[in-house]
């Protein structure tokens, strides 16, 4: 579970994030949604450390992120993968490599355990065959495949994944919500999906934490958004046809 | 380890082996060219035509070959490394590697900055070799300078204290054409214009570096 108390994070005179406190759960797929510009991406970057915020609690299974010793963090580290918006693979490493890179640095396995580790995740992401592949050679789908591939295989307890469904089609990006979802339900993680694409993900989203102009504007699950009359989340909703589609099918 | 051993190999081979074929021609021609112009600048009768392959040696092995080739690798290098680099933190590989914990400083930067500082020396090496091979080309298949003379000439008063002072200012070039531009590519943030920038940064930068590195390191060890 990782817990959000009261985070401000502030870029000279632009206070991006305003005292944010969201909690998301173990086992299920939480969704950070909003704007472009509206702060989640800054808020997925501070609770992986990449960026400190100014005040507030990141609580991982009660250990507060901002109040561990280096050590500490980089342990912590180990249990956090993360899929970045254009999959972020290592250009000069293959597909097996980018997946073992992070079994390298990050465990104690034998070369036999991380092969083992490699050929099982590339299984899961149904991937089996393209260990020697280079990242230049797979298209965005399969990228997004090696990132989530990467991401879980230290066996993480938190995985955040940023626009996963940036730059596909729709067709592929239900297949990677769905793998994200599954890989939560299967692997019993806490995963937050950063993400402005309504359609697909709202299908895979147990919680949702709406963040308008750095503020927490709404939270509730997929069924809750329908029955909404926030304004602001509406407006956001209807941007995207989702409501309108989901109405006609009720 | 193992991994950081794989990147410092793979570094040697792009920095140093792939730099190889650009560094052979571009000796040759230049041995061939100091000891053509010497020749063609020395008229007096009193002074003996041996001179051209001492000169054409004291030239290569003081400073063509190590400041010049530092030169053309901090163009070749340093644009390679400064772009490399800086995509790879545009398109947040740099992230990546942090949010794993790993130190992505030392992990992209500094298995280049000891491959290049071990690789160099070794290509001034070469290139030294190569370029006075130029000269014995000139002199062999020209009537500007017998071939005895000119073996006779790069024979000449040699001392050893010049290759290793060459060889210090190539560990001291590598350093500059590596770091510089990696720094530049590592703080690189937006799209890709702002990797081309950095990039040419890097490249003029380390340049400048590496000339005034040049003036220090001889003002200090040579005279």
């Amino acid at each position: 579970m990782i817990e959000v108390v009261g985070l401000n994070k502030s870029f000279g005179d632009k206070h991006v994030l305003k005292d944010i406190s969201a909690v998301f759960e173990t086992g299920k797929t939480s969704l950070i949604i909003g704007a472009s510009g509206s702060g989640k991406s800054t808020l997925a970057r501070c609770l992986v450390g990449l960026i400190t915020p100014e005040s507030g609690r990141m609580l991982y299974d009660g250990r507060d992120f901002l109040e561990l010793s280096n050590k500490e963090k980089k342990e912590l580290r180990t249990e956090i993968g993360f899929l970045f918006q254009g999959s972020a693979l290592f250009d000069f490493m293959t597909v097996e490599e980018n997946i073992r890179f992070p079994l390298d640095m990050l465990t104690n396995l034998t070369k036999k355990e991380k092969q083992m580790r490699v050929d099982e995740v590339l299984e899961r992401v149904e991937m089996p065959t393209s260990h020697k592949l280079f990242p230049s050679e797979l298209s965005g789908g399969m990228k997004k495949r090696v990132g989530i591939a990467r991401a879980i295989s230290p066996q993480p307890k938190y995985l955040f994944c940023d626009e996963p469904n940036s730059g596909l089609d729709p067709q592929t990006s239900i297949v990677i919500d769905n793998l994200i979802h599954e890989i939560t339900v299967e692997y019993n993680i806490t995963t937050l999906v950063i993400s402005h694409d309504m359609n697909s993900v709202m299908e895979i989203g147990e919680y949702i934490l709406f963040i308008h102009k750095g503020d927490k504007w709404w939270e509730g699950d997929n069924q809750k958004i329908l029955k909404t009359d926030n304004e602001e989340l509406l407006s956001f909703v209807n941007a995207s046809g989702f409501l309108t589609n989901k109405k006609a099918d009720l | 380890m193992s991994i950081y051993r794989k990147r410092l190999f793979d570094e040697m081979v792009s920095l140093g082996l792939a730099s190889l074929g650009i560094i052979m021609v571009i000796s040759l021609f230049m041995g061939a060219v100091i000891t053509i112009q010497t020749a063609a600048n020395i008229d007096s009768a009193f002074i003996p035509s041996y001179t051209i392959g001492f000169t054409t040696r004291q030239s290569t092995i003081l400073e063509f070959s190590p400041t010049i080739m530092a030169l053309i690798l901090a163009g070749k290098v340093g644009s390679n490394i400064a772009s490399e680099i800086g995509l790879m933190r545009v398109t947040e590989q740099i992230d990546a590697l942090e949010i794993m914990g790993v130190n992505s400083s030392s992990f992209l930067i500094l298995p280049k900055i000891i491959a290049s500082v071990i690789i160099n020396p070794f290509l001034v090496i070469i290139s030294m070799f190569v370029s006075i091979g130029g000269g014995y080309m000139i002199a062999m298949f020209t009537d500007i300078v017998s071939v005895s003379d000119y073996v006779y000439g790069i024979q000449l008063d040699f001392r050893p204290y010049h290759v290793v002072y060459a060889l210090s200012k190539a560990a001291v070039f590598a350093f500059i054409f590596t770091s510089v531009p990696a720094y530049q590519g590592y703080f690189a943030a937006g799209s890709a214009l702002e990797v081309g920038k950095a990039s040419t940064r890097g490249v003029v930068q380390s340049s400048i570096i590496i000339l005034v590195a040049n003036y220090l390191i001889t003002q200090l060890f040579l005279i």
